[in-house]
């Protein structure tokens, strides 16, 4: 189904810079800033990580979050509070799985009720958003970079039932 | 004082137990509810407050609460649900299972202190 209202560019903005405030620079160091150019998208290639959140009830999609392997270990480093080399693969993992959950819940909340929310799937390294759910439009994205790399945060609305599994 | 963390991402759980052990708790954790029960069924002390996502494998946050409401045993502990699951009716749910209160992701060290504050398990006006 299509919905007439739902997350906008502006909504996704407000609440990362809640979650980056919140989690990721709670000093004001180094803020989210929306500076990326949409036309320099993530592309799947091998330094990418994804981490999505699927919706599903009376809206289906999925919020999905993907940046560079260099921006998902100053994730993991500053959320769990460990130097950037210390980072590891479930380090990432627990990261950014958790930033699509909290983004993803809040996404939630402008969507129509009721609805339901998975546990994020968390890929390293594998391939775009756009070829992992082929049976999507895409909502609304924030572009965005942090530490001079690019992090997309997308909402991807379902066009068949089918389509709303998380790949 | 001892609390529990309840929560699947590591992350998430680290953050808590930083919050919680700042304001004198000692705290333990658990992957999701069923994890927390096990911990609990041997627990001495039991802790005082349990924080808890919603959203977990095996069981989740609300069956958790319905389930420690369920125990006499358990009938002391302070339960706040911390969770991204921001719908009224949620909140209400959680409320009405046994919750005594709820704080929506994403959330400041503060916020969370403030709650407790609320409950008498934190300092009126300390701050994580």
């Amino acid at each position: 189904m299509s919905i007439s209202t739902g997350p906008t560019s502006e909504d996704l903005r407000v609440i990362a810079e809640e979650v980056w405030a919140s989690y990721l620079d709670p000093e004001g160091i180094r803020p989210l800033l929306l500076d990326y150019s949409p036309d320099e998208k993530l592309d799947g290639s091998d330094g990418e990580v994804s981490a999505a959140v699927s919706v599903t009830g009376a809206w289906r999609g999925h919020v999905v979050v993907a940046c560079t392997s260099a921006a998902s270990k100053h994730a993991a480093a500053a959320l769990l509070g460990i130097g950037l080399d210390d980072v590891g693969g479930d380090d990432v993992a627990d990261a950014l799985g958790e930033l699509a959950n909290v983004i993803g819940g809040n996404v939630k909340s402008l969507l129509p009720e009721p609805s339901a929310l998975s546990l994020p799937h968390v890929v390293i390294a594998g391939p775009s958003s756009g070829s992992r759910w082929p049976a999507v439009t895409e909502l609304c994205r924030l572009s965005a970079t942090w530490y001079d790399e690019p992090i997309v945060v997308s909402v991807l609305e379902s066009t068949s039932r089918e389509g709303a599994s998380a790949a | 004082m001892h609390a529990i963390v309840i929560d699947d991402s590591r992350a998430m759980r680290l953050i808590l137990r930083r919050i919680a052990t700042q304001i004198g708790f000692e705290v333990l954790e658990a992957e999701h509810g069923q994890e927390a029960l096990d911990i609990l069924a041997t627990a001495d002390p039991i802790p005082t407050l349990a924080l808890i996502d919603w959203n977990m494998p095996v069981m989740n946050g609300l069956e958790f609460v319905v389930a420690v409401r369920a125990d006499p045993r358990l009938r002391g502990m302070t339960l706040m649900m911390v969770t991204t699951e921001s719908e009224q009716s949620n909140i209400v749910r959680a409320l009405a299972a046994g919750a005594h209160e709820y704080v929506v992701k994403p959330f400041t060290p503060d916020a969370i202190v403030e709650k407790l504050a609320l409950l008498g398990l934190a300092p009126s006006g300390a701050s994580a």
